[in-house]
């Protein structure tokens, strides 16, 4: 019973996003500590990630609790120099600046769907 | 352990490679005219070898892991020294040569360049991870 109040697939699935935003975040931090590692190829969250969340979202939403991102190799990325190491520092730091808004974004919409349902429970805001 | 700083085994490790390497920049420019090292020859400018390293604790999850760097050796550049005129010196031969350093000051001012902005990067990293963990810590609240 209590449970239906945290499965919203809304809620849920920001749940998971958050989840791929650290884990995001992790792979930039090694992308950037290997900036000058001979042959180190980028890490990033799997692509297919964000494809399966919003097929989970418009089809089953029990789906979106089986799913989860995984760090993979970047094989797409094209080195810079020669020695095979695929990181652009700018790109990086552009995408550490986005995912740190996305990390915003996420937290402020799981503590608003928090605040309606305390608002729901309570009768009072806050 | 939980983690709330995610990736900060990776920022740190390079961190403290990007110190290393800055401390062999210094060496080398310290070291610029040495002509007598240890050995006896001329100093031999040195550089570091980055490599990088696996999260032992997740090696064995399936896909890639966080991965951190650290300095495995401290190569001796091979180059030649240079020959210098200087009939004066004590370790002239007799063509009145000496052997110094082929170092390049303007190459390891670079090369410091390089490595103090991988360091400001690491140090963004931090700071965002610091933002988000007190962004994930303030969930709920208003």
């Amino acid at each position: 019973m209590i449970d239906a109040l945290f499965n919203q697939t809304n809620y849920v699935a920001a749940k998971k996003m958050l989840d791929a935003t650290a884990l995001r975040h992790e792979a930039i931090a090694s992308n950037l500590a290997n900036i000058e590692t001979p042959g180190y190829q980028r890490l990033d969250v799997n692509p297919s990630f964000a494809v399966e969340l919003s097929q989970a979202m418009n089809s089953n939403s029990s789906q979106i609790a089986n799913l989860q991102p995984a760090l993979v190799s970047d094989t797409s990325a094209i080195a810079n120099g020669r020695d095979g190491n695929t990181v652009q520092l700018e790109k990086e730091l552009i995408s550490l600046n986005q995912n740190s808004i996305a990390h915003a974004l996420e937290t402020q919409l799981l503590t608003g769907q928090l605040l309606r349902l305390r608002l729901a429970i309570t009768g009072r805001p806050g | 352990m939980i983690n709330l700083l995610t990736g900060i085994n990776a920022t740190a490790s390079a961190l403290d490679a990007e110190r290393v390497r800055m401390e062999v920049i210094s060496q080398n420019i310290a070291n610029a005219n040495l002509t007598r090292d240890v050995d006896g020859k001329p100093y031999q400018r040195r550089q570091v070898v980055f490599e990088k390293i696996l999260n032992q604790a997740q090696a064995g999850n399936a896909g890639a892991s966080e991965t951190g760097v650290q300095v495995v050796r401290i190569e001796k550049d091979q180059r030649p020294p240079r020959l210098v005129f200087d009939p004066e010196n004590a370790f002239a031969d007799a063509n009145g040569m000496i052997a110094v350093p082929d170092i390049s000051i303007h190459e390891e001012m670079a090369d410091l360049i390089v490595a103090s902005r991988s360091f400001e990067a690491n140090l963004a990293v931090v700071r965002n991870a610091r933002t988000m963990a007190l962004q994930t810590l303030s969930i709920g609240k208003r």
